[in-house]
């Protein structure tokens, strides 16, 4: 019963050494790969100096100390045509795929924040809802034809500011250009003679790719911090022109002019952020004072014709 | 004995619809009701009040110039003051613990007949001087008050023949010359008239640090400090080539760099 005990012991533990051995080597073997793609790595990227070097004490240590100079010659010989031959290329892979690697987190870091800031300044603001609300509600009584005139421009601002309901093409400026103008009409009706809106975007700059809800801003900045505090108010142009190859879209106001320690609010900030999230450096945000006094906001961004979406 | 004079109120609101939808609603809800007169803005408003002498005045809290927060601090006492506001919820919230009302735009029949009633009641007495909802509502609504020192978000200089206004965030450096401040920024430079020194009141300490008598810089666009040949401590800046000296008065700003 013991010698059976033993046996079986035995038995088992023989047993496996056929596959043992076999998964010892498979692990020597992938041990060497792996040393030497790590040798090649090391030897692609190794300034020529430092290779110098390890040469020079392997010669010094094994051919000196050990008297053994022939594979320490021929290792040195492998050694210097691998980094010839192949080291460049390889060296190269290297760089490349970490660049793309970098890249990619990059684009995909910008991408992010470019939809999250999109999304933030298309925000409508409460205040502005429900006190046109409040007009239409105050119209259809007294005189029900401009009611319905106001509420189809605020249906026109609310279709293209809400960013889910558009579609996955470029905005373009004339896009832009009329959910500015169905704000106005709604801000002309409220505010009277105290708001002169003028549109002069040339037809031909419509189909140029312009980002969402910028032009938007400014104007909804240009009527809040430049026209609303004046109890006169005053006028609102937007225009837009292409300038060696770049469109610039101004927003200008005769309103009370900027004050040089305000905030300057969320919006213009958020708009210099997504212009470098978009452009890098290819964009700016200008603001300043025409001679006449007021603001003048403008938008530089490359001139690129939107693809047709028919 | 002689009936009681009727009661009159003014209607302050920079948009028009809305000063018509009041007096609408009102003319429903309280038909013994006066309007003696509308403004449009918060100075017209009490110029109105101080005119007039209204027993009541629905009050924008949102005008130009003067808004409603100020006004009704203007009027504390004179008047009886019910706000009107399209949509403010710490105004609401304030006004619920508050010794007066406030009605939302637009406002409904059976709303306004509420604050009618409040009203009706309420004029019995002298009007309340308002002081622990205004303090609390301007708190609220960032109004002015004791608010921390503002310093310059925005400069203006010109650019060429243009006047810009230019982000402080986006400035690298003044430096002083002559007669004019030079800025810089990473894309181009901008002269302004103001001296040095009158602008280092104005900037964000934290922001900007002096480092010579001729030079600010923005400490976000410190690069790095080196040492030139004299030993002088010299101030790289970021996307530049200029080098910027530091006088020895301020060597010690870097001394942990």
């Amino acid at each position: 019963m013991n010698t059976d005990a033993r046996s079986t012991t035995t038995d088992n533990a023989a047993a496996p050494p056929p596959s043992g051995t076999r998964k010892a080597l498979r692990d020597i073997r992938d041990g060497i790969v792996v040393m030497w793609w790590g040798f090649f790595d090391w030897l692609a990227v190794v300034s020529w100096m430092k290779l110098l070097l390890v040469s020079l004490l392997l010669m010094v240590l094994v051919g000196g100390v050990f008297q053994r100079p022939t594979p320490v010659f021929l290792f040195i010989f492998v050694s210097l045509i691998i980094k010839i031959v192949a080291g460049g290329k390889r060296r190269a892979d290297l760089t490349a795929s970490e660049a793309t690697k970098r890249a990619e987190t990059e684009q995909l870091e910008r991408t992010v924040l470019e939809a999250r800031m999109e999304a933030l300044q298309a925000q409508i603001e409460p205040h502005f809802l429900f006190n046109t609300l409040a007009s239409i509600d105050q119209l259809i009584q007294t005189d029900p034809p401009r009611a319905s005139r106001m509420q189809q421009s605020l249906i026109r601002y609310l279709r293209s500011a809400m960013p889910q309901l558009r579609d996955g093409s470029r905005p373009t400026l004339g896009q832009q250009v009329e959910l500015s103008r169905a704000f106005l009409e709604i801000m002309a009706v409220r505010m009277e003679e105290r708001l002169q809106p003028v549109v002069s975007v040339p037809e031909g700059l419509k189909s140029a790719v312009f980002p969402s809800m910028m032009l938007q801003t400014l104007v909804e900045n240009a009527i809040k911090h430049g026209l609303e505090p004046k109890p006169d108010g005053g006028r609102l142009e937007i225009g837009a022109e292409v300038v060696d190859g770049q469109l610039a879209v101004h927003v200008t106001d005769t309103g009370t002019g900027f004050m040089p320690k305000s905030e300057g609010g969320v919006g213009l900030a958020n708009i210099r952020e997504r212009l470098r999230a978009l452009y890098n450096d290819r964009a700016e945000l200008i603001i300043s004072v025409p001679p006449a006094g007021g603001t003048c906001a403008t938008i530089n961004v490359p001139y690129e014709i939107a693809p047709s979406s028919t | 004995m002689p009936p009681p004079p009727a009661p009159t109120a003014v209607i302050a609101d920079d948009e028009r619809l809305m000063r018509d939808q009041i007096r609408n609603s009102l003319k429903e809800a309280w038909p013994e009701l006066t309007i003696v007169g509308e403004a449009g803005n918060g100075h017209d408003a009490i110029a109105l009040v101080q005119s007039e002498e209204p027993d009541i005045i629905f009050l924008d809290i949102n005008m130009p110039g003067i808004d409603g927060i100020q006004a009704a601090r203007a009027l504390a006492g004179k008047v009886h003051v019910v706000f009107v506001t399209a949509h403010d919820q710490y105004a609401i919230s304030a006004f619920e613990h508050g010794a007066v009302d406030y009605l939302l735009k637009p406002a409904d029949a059976a709303r306004v007949a509420l604050t009618c009633q409040r009203l009706r009641e309420r004029l019995k007495q002298a009007p309340d001087p308002m002081n622990d909802l205004l303090a609390q509502l301007s708190q609220r609504l960032g109004g002015d008050g004791s608010k921390p020192r503002e310093y310059l978000r925005w400069v203006q200089a010109s650019v060429g023949a243009n006047i810009r206004m230019i982000p402080t965030s986006d400035i690298l450096f003044f430096r002083a010359e002559d007669k004019y401040t030079r800025v810089q920024t990473e894309r181009f430079e901008a002269l302004i008239r103001k001296p040095i020194k009158e602008l280092l009141d104005e900037l964000d300490p934290k922001e900007f640090w002096q480092i010579h008598r001729a030079t600010v810089v923005r400490v976000d666009a410190v690069e790095q400090v080196s040492r030139n040949l004299r030993g002088n401590q010299v101030v790289h800046v970021k996307g530049r080539d200029d080098k910027l000296e530091v006088s020895r008065s301020f060597n010690h700003l870097f001394k942990q760099m």
